[in-house]
């Protein structure tokens, strides 16, 4: 497991309050935030921002208590009356949790960079093309061309 | 010798800068390119990374205030409901463009005389058409020939590919019997002039690693470099310099890699950095001749500031979208209500363009341009799983009307790294512009019910998309009076015989389009005309 810059209490609130942001598909074998491991991503954010190394701090302050406290209740009233550093903390995770290439094949998005391979869409067969675009063409144009004499 | 005088100075190496340097190659005068970013190098280009998305929100975002790299400027949008984007660096804002490239309409350049509203242009459809053809063959254009919306013409490469997405949103515009067509794009279908075709990554704003868009990076600059253009990088112009007596420019001055501020003289000077960029740079080259900004005798200089105000709407659909695959904003546009038409309430129209989906981090946080987070917890595992996959959606892109009060200045406070005042932007919607994106909302709906959505997203606010500044227009717009416009219609200063501009801050109107395709004919239109007149070009 990776280091984080804060103590392994605080880790585990933070992975209880990361798995109510984004919450395990069991059915379908997803992850949430915090069995993803997204705490790691936050400490790496933290130590290089202190402004929202600050506001996580401020978050575990507020849910003080056992994981057992960390409620969507709770979630919802720290949603209220530390709006920023939810917000801040929100974005983050976001972030974390789908700069991961396996979330985003779970979200049937390909594991690999895109470059160089990409995707692979083949063209329209031009048949198809010809089909589609008929009712289109049938109605002729369909712009004004006020200098269209001028030119000949 | 890095000083000595040339004939040609242009500033900026984006769209227009590159497109008339090109046209002036044939004169054989020594040109030269002051750019104030620098060249990407393969390694930057963050697709190749497997966290690619992260890019989209630090060093590749948009978003120069947030980029904040350090040939980025600040621009002060306190007083904005929209944001202008960019990129600077060789290519300028074709690095991470999205490669649409509808053109303009006849109907586009004179307003005035048709509606009533705006101005007409000194300049016709008809007068840049043999350059969009021009244009299309250099970049390598894309798209499907016949549109009926259009003067007839044919794009050099055949359409890239609609995918499940286009093809789906295509029946849905058929049934309602309105228009649509594939949409014409920068991005190569085939391999063409030694460039890769497009591998369908979907991340076009993050660059494109392969070279498939039709970035001047890909484009002009390689042809421009070999032939002899000198692009002097990293070097970021602070004013340009005009003779007291006889009132021409005679060079700027520039911050160079070196930290230190050179002169550099030319014969002509040629401005391509912007609808913001250069009003930025002519109101900050003060003199006793130009007190109020350089060439802004009429006052127009900043003003009219018009960009493209977007708005979205997607519907869910049974199967899933894979809108992911292919170039992220381009597949198809109808332009059933791009003309006007009284009984809609408003004059002018808009777009309705099918982009592809976001990535999964992008549509989480909100959207590409958007920040505002979907649902957490429950909610959030449900949008994901059950609605993401299986989005396709529809943006209204809306025209702009040139209005006085929308309009870049000078911050008093704010400045760039070396000093040079940074832009302020004002400007607000009008009345017209709510009107037309409300009435492209519930024609976007419709057309998504039509195609067989299940469920309509839509956002019920009247707010814009706020990073949607892509398109900077008007701000030294082109015209035959030199009392309401800057330039005349050959892009040439009314109040400044050899100083020239190229960029989209010459439109007369702003279109409902994506602008490039035009910026770039008309930059080789004034080449053209620099060309021709060449013998009395400062009379």
């Amino acid at each position: 497991m990776m280091e984080t810059i804060w103590t392994h209490e605080d880790n585990t609130q933070l992975e209880a309050i990361l798995d109510l942001l984004i919450p395990a598909n069991i059915e379908r074998g997803i992850p949430g935030a915090g069995e993803a491991r997204v705490a790691s991503y936050l400490s790496v954010v933290a130590s290089r921002n202190a402004k929202f190394a600050g506001q996580v701090r401020t978050l575990l302050a507020s849910v003080s208590g056992t994981i057992h406290d960390i409620t969507p209740e709770k979630m919802h009233q720290l949603e209220t009356t530390v709006p920023d550093a939810f917000r801040a903390l929100l974005t983050e995770t976001y972030k974390g949790y789908y700069s991961r290439p396996d979330m985003r094949a779970h979200v049937g998005v390909g594991i690999h960079p895109v470059h160089p391979n990409g995707y692979a869409v083949l063209p329209e067969d031009p048949a198809l093309l010809d089909e589609l675009t008929a009712p289109v063409r049938a109605r002729g144009t369909v712009f004004r061309d006020p200098t269209a004499k001028e030119t000949g | 010798m890095p000083n000595e005088p040339v004939d040609v100075l242009i500033v900026g190496a984006g769209a227009s800068g590159a497109a008339i340097a090109w046209s002036l190659l044939d004169t054989r005068m020594r040109i030269l390119c002051l750019e104030q970013g620098g060249h990407l190098h393969d390694k930057d280009f963050p697709s190749r990374r497997e966290d690619y998305e992260l890019a989209r929100y630090g060093e590749f975002s948009c978003d120069p205030n947030v980029r904040g790299l350090p040939q980025d400027y600040p621009i002060n949008v306190d007083d904005s409901c929209i944001t202008p984007v960019n990129w600077n660096g060789v290519g300028g804002s074709t690095i991470n463009f999205l490669g649409h490239w509808p053109r303009m309409k006849p109907s586009d350049f004179r307003t005035k005389s048709l509606d009533g509203v705006g101005a007409d242009w000194p300049i016709s459809y008809h007068d840049l058409a043999p350059f969009y053809d021009m244009n299309d063959a250099n970049t390598g254009i894309s798209g499907l020939a016949h549109n009926p919306a259009y003067p007839d013409y044919t794009p050099p490469l055949p359409p890239i590919p609609m995918g499940i997405l286009g093809q789906t949103l295509a029946k849905g515009f058929n049934a309602k019997g309105w228009h649509w067509w594939p949409s014409d794009v920068a991005i190569l279908s085939r391999d063409h002039n030694g460039r890769q075709k497009c591998v369908n990554a979907g991340t076009c704003d993050l660059g494109c690693a392969a070279g498939a868009k039709g970035g001047t990076n890909f484009t002009y600059w390689p042809i421009l470099e070999n032939a002899g253009v000198e692009l002097r990088t990293n070097a970021r112009v602070r004013e340009i310099l005009v003779d007291p007596d006889s009132g021409f420019a005679t060079g700027v001055l520039y911050h160079g890699p070196d930290g230190q501020v050179h002169e550099q003289r030319a014969e002509l000077v040629i401005l391509a950095c912007n609808g913001v960029g250069t009003p930025r740079l002519l109101l900050n080259s003060t003199s006793a001749l130009f007190p109020d900004g350089l060439a802004n005798r009429s006052g127009q200089v900043g003003r009219n500031l018009m960009f493209h105000p977007l708005t979205g709407v997607a519907g869910v659909f049974d199967e899933p979208m894979r809108g992911h695959e292919g170039p992220m904003a381009c597949s198809i546009l109808s332009q059933e209500f791009y003309e006007s038409d009284p009984s809609r309430g408003f004059v002018r129209g808009y777009g309705l363009h099918s982009g592809r989906s976001t990535t999964p981090m992008t549509y989480a946080l909100g959207g590409y341009g958007i920040d505002n987070p979907i649902p957490w917890g429950a909610q959030h595992r449900d949008i994901m799983d059950n609605v993401y996959p299986y989005l396709a959606g529809l943006t209204v892109v809306s025209e702009d009307l040139p209005e006085e009060h929308n309009r870049v200045t000078l911050d008093p406070n704010l400045t760039d790294s070396d000093g040079i005042p940074a832009p302020k932007i004002s400007y607000r919607l009008g009345d017209n512009t709510r009107a037309m994106l409300k009435h492209g909302e519930e024609r976007a709906r419709e057309v998504l019910l039509a195609a067989g959505a299940k469920r309509i997203l839509q956002k019920g606010d009247d707010k814009v998309w706020w990073r949607a500044g892509w398109h900077q227009m008007g701000t030294c717009r082109m015209g035959d009076d030199p009392e309401t416009s800057v330039v005349n219609g050959w892009g040439r200063s009314h109040d400044v015989k050899n100083l020239f501009i190229v960029d989209g801050s010459i439109f007369a109107t702003s279109g409902a389009v994506n602008p490039t395709s035009t910026i770039q004919a008309l930059a080789l239109f004034i080449g053209d005309r620099i060309k021709t007149n060449i013998a009395n070009l400062f009379d």
